[in-house]
């Protein structure tokens, strides 16, 4: 595999990552914990895609809302049931929980699901290829639709209320309460949000890759790792770290048995924490 | 009476008790200066009867309601706006999206409000777009006035609004909580400049290790032999009849030099 093909690869590979990773960090950045159950919340966001793409027959963006809000739901409510009794105890007490809530996760679509892999019904296209670099347009839709869902994030976080809110929330959640801003709605909303773009981000990669109960798990390193790097809690910085962490675990293929390409998420966050802790474009180290 | 807080009881642990018995009244359209040495609890008090911190006893009656017992955003709802003396800004949102959340009980008005106060502010106008980060030290103290003010506040509580700011930021700010106060809007303002708070303000209340050890007229304070000694950096003796230790180290009543840090612990940036 030639150097450019492995960046396109990686690039195309990074703008869907970057959507769990951006659903990573707006939860950590209005809840200050990095919530670990993102991993089966995604993959119950694939799940839900699938339902809809394959049961009810509907084509891939439709699916795709369903599995946001799928996943949103799960993560809001899990979130709410689950882990805000123990945000109490501390961000690290959550965060143990959220790995617990994860493996809980993770049974449950097994039990619901079973272990064999399903796939989608998507028509097959042939690669297009380009100057000797061989692109799926699948994989080039998937990259869409993540920028069309960035695009959207950012916009909400802009202009509207409730992003502005979510934002105030993450930058200051005293005084977002002194001025009258319900923390524990935010928090809802924020849950949605990140983990509804979540649910989207593990719908893309399992139509890159398969559909079963360790979906999200398989990306787990990878989306923590885009988010460390980019900067915990930080929107730019997902999306930096994802298009960093992509590309990074494309090229070391170049070098290295495939299988080696998860050791660059470890790398990564080794390199980050001991140089820069607040990683790429975060304000403040943890 | 607007606020009668009585027997105020707190502190941040169960070994740190700030307040023993701390009471704060003002009534409608008054200014009241909260002056004492350092440490004294003076921030504690603001922060209690904002909501931000939990009571252990002590009652906080606002308009003859008690609101101990609710929480920081509902006695925000009832007109109490508080302005701390740090992290009193979302670093990183526009000053103009910062007016937003600062009106965010009352969105219809925000638009009338935010013009009255690029009016008022003119800096503020000037740097709309600007991220509230990148603002001076006194450009933040006005922001986070001008935020609080978007509610149309019963009570402002300022802690300390020019802490760590030059004399001329500082004379700026005190000439707006003056205009403020004029307009009718009740003010509980703690400062370190106790002379400043006590020239703008119509009462005047002295704290001492948490307990209020004098009160009255401000213009009577401010000439009292006794508070001048205290707190405009002669000497250093323990109220008379106060059962309270003597005030240890207490700030001089020049402006503070102290760096300025209003933003905090630091912000999550989401966009």
């Amino acid at each position: 595999m030639s150097f450019l093909q492995a960046l396109v690869n990686g690039a195309l590979a990074g703008a869907v990552l970057a959507l769990p990773a951006l659903g990573f960090n707006t939860v950590y950045a209005v809840l200050r914990f990095p919530n670990f159950a993102i991993a089966s919340i995604a993959t119950a966001g694939a799940y839900a895609g699938w339902i809809a793409n394959v049961l009810w027959g509907w084509p891939a963006p439709p699916a795709l809302l369903v599995a946001f809000v799928a996943a949103g739901a799960v993560g809001a409510t899990t979130d709410a049931l689950a882990l805000r009794p123990l945000r109490l105890r501390g961000p690290l007490t959550a965060a143990i929980g959220s790995v617990a809530l994860d493996l809980l996760l993770q049974n449950a679509l097994r039990f619901g699901f079973g272990n064999d892999p399903r796939g989608y019904d998507l028509p097959v296209f042939r690669d297009w290829r380009l100057a000797g670099i061989s692109i799926g347009p699948q994989e080039v839709e998937d990259a869409g639709l993540a920028f069309i869902t960035m695009t959207a994030l950012f916009l909400l976080l802009r202009f509207t209320r409730i992003g502005k809110t979510m934002r105030a929330v993450a930058d200051n959640a005293s005084l977002a309460e002194s001025k009258g801003i319900d923390p524990a709605r935010v928090a809802w909303i924020a849950n949605g949000v990140g983990f509804g773009l979540a649910g989207i981000g593990g719908t893309l990669v399992a139509l890159d890759t398969s559909l079963d109960p360790l979906t999200g798990f398989r990306v787990l390193l990878s989306i923590f790792a885009a988010a460390v790097v980019g900067g915990l809690g930080s929107i730019p910085g997902a999306i930096a770290g994802a298009f960093m962490i992509g590309i990074g675990e494309e090229l070391s293929t170049l070098a290295l048995a495939p299988t080696y390409r998860t050791a660059i998420g470890f790398l990564a966050i080794l390199v980050v924490l001991s140089f820069r802790p607040r990683g790429l474009l975060g304000e403040r180290a943890y | 009476m607007l606020l009668a807080a009585e027997g105020l009881v707190c502190g941040y642990g169960a070994a740190d008790e700030i307040l023993h018995g701390a009471a704060l009244t003002v009534r409608s359209g008054e200014m009241v200066a909260i002056i004492g040495p350092n440490g004294a609890g003076k921030s504690t008090l603001l922060k209690a009867v904002a909501g931000m911190i939990r009571l252990k006893s002590g009652t906080i009656r606002l308009n003859g309601t008690a609101v101990e017992r609710i929480s920081a955003r509902e006695r925000a709802r009832l007109g109490i706006a508080f302005v701390p003396q740090e992290a009193n800004i979302f670093p990183s949102m526009t000053v103009s999206e910062n007016l937003e959340m600062g009106g965010f009980l009352e969105p219809s008005a925000t638009r009338r409000r935010v013009s009255a106060l690029f009016e008022r502010f003119p800096i503020l106008a000037e740097k709309k777009r600007t991220t509230a980060r990148t603002l001076s030290g006194g450009q933040r103290q006005v922001l986070a006035m001008a935020m609080a003010l978007m509610v149309a506040p019963t009570l402002l509580l300022l802690d300390e609004p020019s802490a760590g700011l030059a004399p001329l930021a500082a004379g700026q700010l005190f000439s707006a909580i003056a205009s403020i106060h004029r307009e009718g809007t009740a003010i509980a303002m703690v400062e370190q400049n106790a002379l400043a708070a006590l020239a703008l303000a119509d009462r005047g209340l002295v704290l001492v290790d948490g307990r209020p050890v004098r009160e009255g007229e401000a213009r009577a304070m401010a000439a009292d032999p006794e508070v001048r000694r205290l707190f405009l950096g002669q000497q250093d003796l323990p109220l008379a009849g106060g059962s309270a230790p003597g005030p240890t180290p207490h700030r001089s009543t020049a402006i503070a030099t102290r760096p300025p840090d209003p933003s905090g612990p630091g912000p999550h940036p989401l966009i």
